[in-house]
């Protein structure tokens, strides 16, 4: 039985590393910028495409994907910024939530046009296929590789955000951009910045699921969903927030199977109902903060 | 002279009565297709819009003396866009019959229309077996499968030959349900015993828990009660987690498409339901499948000759009343055997309209025993119709009048 809840508690935490990745992007996009990027489920989608191209198509490897992927889609992500998003910041927030909604069902048909509805085969690269032996209980190798590589991803973002200067200007920005901009610098860089981080995120967690997700145009939609959940829960902007609130909701999905397998999609709503009930900030959320 | 005048006038007059019904019999036979061609089924169904013309071309073009009118329209798989199109083919195209809907609440919704509207719908897509129980009516009819259909024989098939000891996994909405209801009725009536099983959301990313769930009640059979996205991540992860080294895997519906999208090495020994397949030794049935392979670069799925033998023979049965008046075409239709390309034969029950014919059993191949890129299935049983199909006394189907 324990050999059982531990491998259910290892799903969990890996399924919460690709809704930290998702929501870390998320929540900071809404930190800095103020918007809502409903998008984020499509670039995400986009990353698997992308992994699907690199490793299908073009049959390179694995690690490429991993490596060329982000870049790609935090490329496509500030050139979305820099064209579209840009011109809609001092104007009421619904017209950001339309653009990125419209972005996102833009995105979404194209890959149907290009790729067909169907979706695309996509499997566990074979250095990564197998169990390996944790001493207490045999666990897929590429699970762990998908929770190493978020570990990785969000102490790498973490140690930027804190010890460079970029990341301290950044930080600035979120609790004050006209400040920052005020003080001499280019705050419009630093939210394409921002931007594209936030993509590059999405596009990893594409790629990382990719191999045990079927890779089709509406494969966000559905998590884009409990991601929102996570950020409400984490708090707006907070980054700390998003990675505790995703492993949270990753083993709620996953644990509430085992205790009352009908209400475990519910569990997060009622989870994200009480936080917003003692504290409507989130976890993590701070005061006056976009209010 | 007068006299001669007003015999005019009444040779006029009989000519322009008789003139009447000539007009009306002028109007073209108007079929149309109502399909899902963007929506999560698109990728099966789009192509009946090509299999419904393949078979106006085949059985002439002509009908009446006139030129078959072809329609067709998208519903993205969603029931109130199915409603509004059926009442505009119906009304303002004044089309004879509907063929196809996937999506049994666009269907239903479809077949209300045509008890409105009283004019004909063949439902090949929707899987529920209301069109051929509770909500029943002479105007429509059910071809080529149903859940009932999909689900016992495959069932009855699998407690004989896979094992008795199941866990299921069922899609939560009514059409996971209605399935498990079969499903478990079927392994019932073979004394096998159902170890377990879990509703689980639509859309749902992460199948692992519910799937480790499975794992720990060692069952021999694993019945996967869902389809396109959420089929191929369940099925995807039960490989992952060693779950086909234990048990085998039936599905309730599972295309060609789907094994090419997600690989076969995924779908390897799978096993599923259908009514037809393009290997199948039904007469005609492998020239219907080459001249597709030649026009779209790939093989037919099996709702493809469904809706060419649904189109095939409603023309027909127009032309053995000689009229397109609705009410003598469903009396051509009911009782009626026939054999095309997609049945051998097939049989319209008066009962329930429901066409039957054979269904098999499918086992998916495994990726080295694939030598052609579409020949992704083996036929591996042959269930008659009497037992894939609900007994019509017990389907709960009033016919009525018209």
């Amino acid at each position: 039985m324990s050999q059982y809840l531990i491998t259910q508690f290892l799903n969990g935490l890996v399924l919460g590393s690709l809704y930290v990745l998702l929501s870390i992007g998320l929540s900071a996009i809404f930190g800095m910028l103020g918007i809502i990027n409903f998008a984020h489920g499509a670039l995400y989608m986009l990353g698997a495409y992308a992994a699907y191209t690199v490793v299908g198509v073009l049959s390179g490897n694995f690690l490429i994907a991993i490596l060329v992927v982000p870049l790609a889609i935090g490329l496509i992500g500030a050139l979305l910024e820099t064209t579209l998003l840009r011109r809609l910041y001092r104007v009421v927030p619904l017209y950001n939530l339309l653009l990125t909604f419209g972005l996102m069902l833009a995105i979404q048909d194209a890959v149907r046009i290009g790729y067909g509805p169907e979706g695309e085969p996509f499997n566990i690269p074979s250095a990564l296929l197998g169990a390996v032996n944790l001493g207490f209980t045999y666990y897929p190798k590429y699970r762990l590789f998908i929770f190493a590589i978020t570990v990785l991803a969000s102490i790498g973002l973490i140690l930027f955000l804190e010890k460079t200067k970029l990341g301290s200007i950044i930080r600035a920005g979120t609790e004050d951009s006209d400040m920052v901009d005020a003080l001499g610098i280019d705050i419009g860089k630093i939210f394409t910045l921002v931007f594209g981080i936030g993509a590059a995120l999405a596009g990893l967690a594409g790629v990382l699921a990719a191999p045990v997700q079927n890779v089709a145009p509406a494969m966000g939609m559905s998590f884009l969903v409990d991601t929102f959940v996570v950020v409400v829960i984490g708090g707006m902007g907070s980054i700390i927030g998003s990675i505790i609130a995703g492993l949270i909701i990753g083993e709620t999905l996953t644990i509430g199977v085992l205790i009352w397998p009908p209400m475990a999609t519910t569990l997060i709503y009622v989870f994200m109902a009480i936080i917003l009930l003692i504290r409507p900030r989130g976890l993590f959320g701070r005061e006056k903060f976009h209010e | 002279m007068r006299r001669k005048y007003l015999i005019t006038i009444f040779i006029i007059i009989g000519l322009a009565i008789l003139w009447v019904p000539l007009v009306a019999a002028e109007e073209p036979v108007k079929v149309a297709i109502l399909t899902d061609m963007s929506g999560p089924y698109a990728g099966i169904t789009a192509s009946n819009v090509e299999a419904a013309k393949m078979a106006i071309e085949d059985f002439g073009g002509m009908l009446l003396g006139k030129k078959i009118e072809f329609f067709y329209r998208d519903h993205h798989c969603k029931p109130d866009i199915a409603n509004q199109r059926a009442k505009e083919l119906y009304e303002r195209e004044k089309v004879d019959i509907i063929i196809d809907v996937p999506n049994s609440a666009a269907g239903l919704a479809v077949s209300e229309q045509a008890r409105l509207h009283k004019r004909l719908m063949i439902s090949v897509g929707s899987g529920t077996t209301e069109h051929s129980g509770a909500k029943c009516h002479r105007y429509c009819f059910d071809w080529a499968y149903n859940d009932y259909m999909l689900a016992t024989s495959v069932g009855l098939w699998g407690a004989d030959n896979l094992g008795k000891k199941w866990y299921t996994i069922t899609a939560d909405y009514a059409w996971g349900h209605d399935l498990f209801k079969h499903f478990t009725a079927a392994l019932r009536k073979k004394g096998g015993i159902l170890l377990g099983n879990d509703n689980v959301a639509l859309g749902t990313a992460d199948f692992t828990p519910y799937l480790l769930k499975a794992k720990r009640a060692k069952p021999e059979v694993l019945v996967l009660l869902n389809s396109g996205k959420d089929g191929n991540n369940s099925t995807k992860q039960a490989v992952e987690f060693g779950l086909k080294k234990e048990m085998k895997i039936i599905h309730a519906l599972l295309f060609v498409p789907s094994i090419r999208a997600v690989g076969p090495e995924i779908f390897a020994d799978d096993y599923v339901a259908g009514a037809w397949y393009w290997k199948v030794d039904t007469p005609g049935a492998r020239e219907f499948a080459d001249r597709w392979l030649k026009k779209f670069g790939h093989r037919p799925n099996w709702m493809n000759p469904a809706n060419y033998s649904a189109t095939l023979q409603y023309l027909k049965a127009v032309k053995r009343a000689g009229t397109k008046d609705p009410e003598a075409v469903i009396k051509q239709l009911e009782g009626h055997t026939f054999r095309d390309l997609f049945a051998n034969p097939g049989y319209i029950r008066p009962e329930d309209h429901m066409q039957v014919g054979k269904a098999y059993i499918f086992r998916a191949k495994r990726p080295e025993e694939i030598k052609e890129k579409d020949d992704c299935f083996e036929i591996v049983g042959t269930i008659p119709p009497e037992q894939a199909y609900m007994d019509p006394k017990k389907t709960g189907c009033r016919m009525g009048g018209f």
